[in-house]
């Protein structure tokens, strides 16, 4: 099977990510998987037809966008490896500038003048072309990067993870009595309780599982940089009022307070997913 | 003219991140100019104003998941450096532990899948072949130790730093959790092993570069001063003094990381985004400096650890000290990686390392703070503004990358005059841009925070008129 890895605008933490995956990386490269074409690795010019393309990054420039169709054009199979690439990640953050206005109002007020506007929005790859199979994650772990891979290079659909990463975490949830939030350098955290529970924002109640839920069982919130999870997509997208609820319920804090200090941040929610999208609509293939 | 043809060999690989190269040509048509340069902005700097203190050190090592370990250290120092608090020893160890994984997930990168290709085939190998896979299909011994070192790095990062990429342990006070004394256990004994692999690894580095040695000598060669963290001396990467040396080697200035700043300067040219940085005593035209792995060389005497320190010696007594030719980056940075895995036994072998005063309380406040530390390729910078109530004011990072674009620019100017006169460019010109440009192992995604798109060389004439695009 023939490979194509390309990078469009992000931080190559997803391909840094593929190359982590020790033995199994190993076993993958001695199979029928030939990467042909990767500008980080290989020294081919001409983007050539190949049977998978796996995409990182979102697109930021015009090249990026000429790049992704004519990659699409040229695949069988592609797979949009990272939050980058599926949703845009924390490049469309940069998408801010041109609400500047907006933000300023509701948000913190700029200091400084004289920003630059920027002229383009950071977009994720579906927004050109069609996707085969999204893997979200800044980045994906290597053991879901090689197993899904596994499974499409079989011509197989890899497994889909459609529940929250609570699933995966093993902390315990319970309904605490608690006055107020807590920034995560506030306080040491229990190792065993849910970290909403212990008045920390964690995402985790509305983020895709299948990343092992590595950061809330170090004690470190989940930041959401799976995304949104399927039914957050789809049925409701309200995440504020969703973790509202979550937060209230497992703290005991009022509803009404709660928000109030979620509004303080916008960017809580949207780390990762602050980008505009057009055609995010194959749940079933969201990995 | 040549055929464009011949110079179209694959100039945007092998480099992390991409660049551009701009070559100006004078009425008849000999080089005038040439740079190396990128296009876009990302944003980073501007986005992250006004982003709260406590969500800074893991958006911002999203500017680059190469060396993202990196950022995350410099951005927790720096912002430790506002608030007033020292960590504990216990802290600092494992900091260190985690930054050394950083090195040798980089290096062993750039070593087996980005340089060793120049070295192990011949220049005229089928450039579908000149890759590090298809060494490991030639070679599976070669790809089984590529992958040995960057696992190690990978267990590293991921049983202190949580992940492996993109690291969520570090923050502001110390690291979030301990080690405990079974993970001790299991990563002394992966570093040893590591240790080992590296050794063969730094052999046969050494071995191919020295085949190579009288080519590469001839590419380039820039008496510039250097810079780079000293402790005693000796070669160090968390924290200690910034060292800068003069060409000939003597001591030029020796200062703390909070003054930073008043001794290097950033430099804007309209044609890049990526802004240089430079001596500000001397200027950017005097004031070249250079960092990255022959740096951390040159500046000091000695490694704190036994066989890199070996090394060391040997590369001083060969190439002299401070050396000067480019193409030595890739021979140094063998030595960090030697570095790098001594150091991450001998801090693993110290049982104290597992105590639990991972974590002081921090006192958020206003104000500046900077914070320095070598990434692997070079030492990087941290400066951040707060607001009283925890938010970022305003930001200046300067990355290695910045530093050393002025001596790679001079490397492309050089390359372009050699090899285009009077408008005749001949075959090799890509190839040459390529190596040094590859040398410097430059990360424009950091550098600029940005995108681009690839490695293009432009010729333009005195006006700005583009006359040819090779690419
Ligand atoms: S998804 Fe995250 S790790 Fe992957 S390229 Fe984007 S910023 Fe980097
Ligand atoms: S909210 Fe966070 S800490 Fe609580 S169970 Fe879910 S993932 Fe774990
Ligand atoms: S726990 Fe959350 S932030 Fe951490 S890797 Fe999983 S989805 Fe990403």
């Amino acid at each position: 099977m023939k490979v194509n890895i390309v990078s469009l605008t992000c931080c190559a933490g997803c391909v840094s990510s593929f190359l982590n995956a020790g033995d199994a990386l190993l076993e993958i490269l001695s199979q029928d998987f030939d990467i042909v074409y990767s500008p980080t690795f290989v020294d081919l010019k001409e983007v050539p037809q190949v049977d998978l393309a796996i995409v990182e990054g979102g697109v930021r420039t015009e090249a990026d966008e000429k790049l992704i169709r004519e990659v699409r054009a040229k695949s069988r199979v592609l797979v949009a490896l990272g939050i980058c690439a599926t949703h845009g990640g924390v490049t469309s953050l940069g998408n801010i500038i041109s609400v500047k206005k907006l933000l300023e109002k509701e948000y913190f007020v700029l200091e400084t003048s004289k920003l630059p506007e920027l002229e383009d929005l950071m977009y994720p790859i579906c927004n050109f072309v069609d996707v085969d199979y999204y893997i979200p994650g800044c980045p994906p772990m290597p053991f879901l990067i090689v197993h899904s891979l596994k499974s499409i290079v079989s011509g197989k659909t890899p497994i889909r993870h459609q529940s929250v990463v609570c699933t995966e975490c093993n902390r315990k949830i319970i309904a605490a009595k608690l006055d107020r939030l807590y920034g995560i350098y506030d306080k040491e955290a229990d190792p065993n309780l849910c970290l909403v529970s212990q008045g920390f924002v964690c995402l985790g109640s509305l983020t895709r599982e299948g990343c092992g839920a590595p950061c809330p069982r170090a004690g470190f919130t989940c930041f959401g940089c799976r995304g949104p999870t399927d039914s957050l997509l789809y049925r409701s997208r309200d995440l504020y009022s969703f973790l509202v609820k979550v937060i209230s319920k497992r703290t005991s804090i009022p509803e009404e307070e709660v928000k109030k200090e979620l509004y303080r941040n916008p960017f809580i929610f949207h780390t990762f997913i602050f980008s505009k999208f057009e055609r995010f609509k194959a749940r079933e293939r969201i990995i | 003219m040549t055929s464009q043809r011949e110079i179209t060999i694959s100039p945007t690989t092998r480099i992390e991140g991409h660049g551009k190269v701009t070559i100006i040509l004078d009425e008849a048509g000999n080089v005038s100019d040439a740079y190396f340069y990128a296009t876009e902005i990302r944003g980073f700097d501007y986005f992250l104003r006004g982003m709260e203190a406590d969500r800074l050190p893991f958006i911002i090592s999203r500017i680059c998941g190469v060396c993202s370990t990196a950022h995350v250290l410099a951005s927790v120092k720096a912002i430790e450096n506002i608030y007033g608090t020292e960590i504990t020893e216990t802290a600092k160890k494992l900091r260190e532990v985690l930054l050394m994984g950083q090195i040798i997930s980089n290096h062993s990168l750039v070593f087996f899948f980005l340089i060793l290709p120049d070295f192990w085939f011949s220049k005229e190998e089928d450039p579908s072949k000149r890759n590090a896979f298809q060494i490991m299909r030639e070679n599976p011994e070669i790809g089984r130790k590529a992958i040995a070192l960057r696992s190690f790095a990978t267990k590293i990062l991921d049983t202190i730093g949580k992940r492996e990429v993109h690291i969520v342990s570090a923050i502001p006070g110390g690291l979030i959790s301990p080690l405990k004394e079974k993970e001790r256990e299991e990563l002394l004994k992966a570093a040893k092993e590591a240790c080992a692999i590296t050794q063969e690894a730094v052999s046969l580095g050494k071995e191919l570069f020295e085949k190579n040695w009288e080519e590469f000598r001839k590419a380039g060669d820039y008496k510039t001063h250097y810079m780079a963290l000293t402790e005693d001396d000796a070669t160090e990467f968390y924290e200690g003094k910034i060292r800068i040396i003069n060409p000939e080697g003597a001591v030029y200035s020796e200062f703390t990381a909070q003054d930073y700043m008043k001794h290097i300067e950033e430099k804007r040219y309209e044609w890049t985004y990526a802004k240089f940085a430079c001596l500000k005593t001397l200027g950017c035209q005097k004031g070249i400096v250079q960092v990255g792995p022959t740096a951390r060389i040159n500046v000091n005497r000695k490694a704190k650890t036994e066989f890199a320190n070996k090394e060391l010696e040997e590369f001083k007594r060969k190439f002299g000290s401070p050396a000067h030719a480019t193409l030595l980056f890739d021979y140094a940075r063998l030595i960090d990686l030697l570095y790098a895995c001594e150091r991450t036994r001998e801090l693993l072998e110290d049982e104290n390392i597992t105590r639990t005063d991972t974590r002081v309380k921090v006192k958020p406040k206003g104000g500046i703070g900077t914070s320095v530390v070598e990434a692997p390729r070079g030492t990087l910078a941290h400066e951040y503004t707060l607001t009283r109530n925890g938010r970022l004011k305003s930001i200046k990072l300067i990355i290695p990358t910045q530093v050393n674009s002025a001596a790679i620019n001079l490397n492309v100017k050089d390359a372009a005059t050699e090899f285009i006169q009077k408008g005749e460019i001949k075959t090799g010109l890509l190839n040459r841009i390529e190596m040094v440009v590859r040398a410097y192992d430059p990360c424009i995604k950091c550098a600029t925070r940005n995108v681009t798109d690839g490695l293009k060389v432009e010729i333009r004439n005195q006006e700005g008129k583009l006359l040819k695009i090779l690419s």
